[in-house]
């Protein structure tokens, strides 16, 4: 069993890395804040081209039926390049429970799931997800073309209360207020769902937390104190060394949640929270660190560090907090799961 | 329509490029390597002539085994198989002898087009075109920012200071690329995927009926005898404004021939 990435899996994060970056992701995503969305829509749609938005599709509604690995790699790179949008609820979440609700015959049970699927696939459909009490709001449900609110065992079409504004610029938030019953007796799958929207946000978290580092280690090197770059004393570059391991520990995780979720999506709860945890806990800590390496300048929101930062915030709590998330994984180890 | 893209494998163009001081040649190992820039966007054409025409895209490559990945990515854009001329013998080989053994290939594999970069950022020759041209006894069309065929017959333009030239000529035919043609796309997951099944012919120098010893540095006509690295760079002149900083500056672009 080989528990790296494959040269395939690599290449497309490289040529998601290319493309994101060429696109200059941190400009699109001022402008998406200033209510200009035409960039960061048109690179969404790009993005679906590269096939980022079929990856939890399955094959037979014209998605790639992709490993959820693939899904980590595509939102990590999404992460790293504060690509905004509902990326953990269109990507995977919304794809996700839709997949299971279309169920395997054909034709699908609901021809309307379907076309829904299709559209994802294709980018032609940005979705979003309330499911509370542990995801509370829709997020950016004023762009989504597809709203849905799950409880215990249902799923509705819903519609979206004003947008209260998020600490990420750009990013709303919506109360959502159930309408059409789409689906009952679906616990497994808003359950599932779930858990992929969460490998999706860790993903997402340990991204940011990366470019955050890259962020303080340049500037780190440029910067120059008492006659020498600030990286080269000890008070910086342990903080800076600290962030890596946090990241690089993070990663087995996230790829081990992505495993378990392939192997058995029901059974994949601890390492799915897991992940959730150490990712977190590593962006937070990139964004703690990465601010006071970079002293006043970090504070401004001119600075292209702001995305990042803000970003950290929004994402970190959302998908669960980190205290239940950490009960998740107790009570999987103490009932010896 | 039977497409070759010729693409090289060069060093990454923002790492620190180097010569090897045994023999003077491209140091490979000391910097990442990339797909030369210009031949993806001679790919990009390749794979848009198709999808306008019908055909396949053929990438022909000539270098060491690590150019394997440069190919991948080839395929992954769109690119249907692929040609690997790889052979310890062909180390140093300059562009006269590059040209003759990828005009083999050519010969070899047949085509109704063959496009390449302009130019490669590592040696910036420029020349492979016209040398493949000749020696392939077909029309050459370089510099091309615009291709249009039409039948047997094509016309590009030509870029030029004063804007394009038109330059017709009949299929088969070398086309060299520039860089305003088109965007080249990024490869998709699905590409990605579709790339790891794509044939990948590899060839010797022996595969292709040349002489071992007619390639390489020792059989190449041009050597480089002597190299410097890159001076560091000087520091700007520092021009304080007295009231004639405006008059400085446009000194300074005169001197540049910016105005």
């Amino acid at each position: 069993m080989s528990f790296v990435l494959a040269a395939e899996q690599l290449q497309f994060a490289e040529a998601l890395h290319d493309q994101l970056a060429a696109a200059d992701v941190p400009a699109v995503a001022r402008q998406w804040a200033a209510g200009d969305r035409k960039r960061g829509q048109a690179l969404w749609y790009s993005l679906a081209e590269a096939g980022v938005a079929a990856l939890a599709v399955p094959q037979r509604w014209d998605g790639l039926g992709a490993h959820p690995a693939d899904l980590v790699i595509a939102c990590e790179e999404l992460g790293h390049h504060a690509m905004p949008g509902p990326i953990a609820e269109s990507l995977a979440a919304v794809p996700t429970l839709l997949a299971v609700l279309a169920g395997t015959d054909e034709p699908a049970a609901d021809e309307r799931i379907a076309g829904w699927l299709r559209q994802l696939a294709a980018g032609d459909l940005i979705a979003t997800i309330a499911w509370p009490p542990l995801l509370p709001y829709a997020a950016d449900a004023q762009l989504a073309g597809l709203v849905l609110v799950a409880g215990p065992d249902w799923v509705k079409l819903a519609e979206p209360g004003p947008g209260l504004r998020s600490v990420q610029a750009g990013r709303s938030l919506s109360i959502v207020t159930g309408k059409e019953l789409l689906a009952h007796g679906a616990a497994a799958a808003i359950q599932q769902a779930f858990e992929f929207g969460v490998l999706a946000g860790a993903a997402q978290l340990l991204g940011a937390g990366r470019a955050l580092l890259d962020c303080a280690t340049a500037h780190a090197v440029q910067r120059t104190q008492f006659g020498s770059p600030i990286g080269s004393f000890q008070a910086v570059k342990h903080q800076l060394a600290n962030v890596l391991i946090a990241l690089e520990f993070g990663r087995p995780l996230l790829l081990a949640a992505a495993v378990a979720l392939a192997d058995d999506p029901a059974g994949a709860a601890r390492d799915v929270s897991a992940a959730k945890v150490a990712c977190t806990d590593a962006a937070r800590l990139a964004a703690r660190v990465a601010l006071q390496v970079h002293g006043a300048i970090g504070y401004t929101a001119e600075h292209d560090l702001s995305l990042w930062l803000t970003l950290v915030r929004a994402v970190g709590p959302a998908w669960g907090s980190q205290r239940w998330h950490r009960a998740r994984v107790l009570a999987a180890l103490a009932g010896g799961s | 329509m039977n497409i070759v893209v010729l693409m090289k494998q060069v060093p990454d163009t923002w790492s620190e490029r180097t010569l090897r001081a045994a023999d003077n040649t491209l140091d490979r190992d000391a910097a990442d390597a990339v797909m030369n820039e210009l031949d993806e966007y001679a790919i990009e054409e390749g794979l848009r002539l198709t999808e306008a025409h019908g055909g396949e895209v053929t990438i022909v490559s000539m270098g060491p085994e690590k150019a394997t990945e440069s190919i991948r990515k080839a395929l992954s854009m769109g690119a249907d198989k692929a040609v690997h001329v790889s052979d310890e013998a062909l180390h140093g080989s300059d562009a006269l002898v590059t040209s003759a053994v990828l005009a083999k290939v050519l010969e070899r594999a047949g085509f109704d087009l063959v496009i390449l970069g302009s130019e490669s950022t590592d040696a910036r020759t420029g020349v492979l075109a016209a040398m493949l041209a000749e020696r392939l006894g077909v029309p050459q069309l370089t510099f091309a920012s615009k291709v249009d065929i039409d039948g047997s017959a094509i016309a590009i333009h030509r870029l030029a200071d004063y804007g394009y030239d038109t330059v017709e000529g009949t299929l088969p035919a070398v086309v060299s690329v520039v860089e305003k043609i088109n965007e080249p796309r990024y490869p998709s997951f699905k590409g990605i995927m579709a790339a790891k099944k794509k044939p990948v012919e590899t060839l010797t120098v022996a595969d292709l009926g040349i002489d071992p010893a007619q390639v390489g540095l020792a059989a190449s006509a041009t050597e480089v005898v002597e190299w410097a690295k890159r001076p560091p760079r000087a520091a700007g002149v520092v021009v304080t404004d007295d009231g004639d900083g405006g008059t400085k500056a446009a000194e300074f672009l005169a001197s540049r021939k910016f105005i």
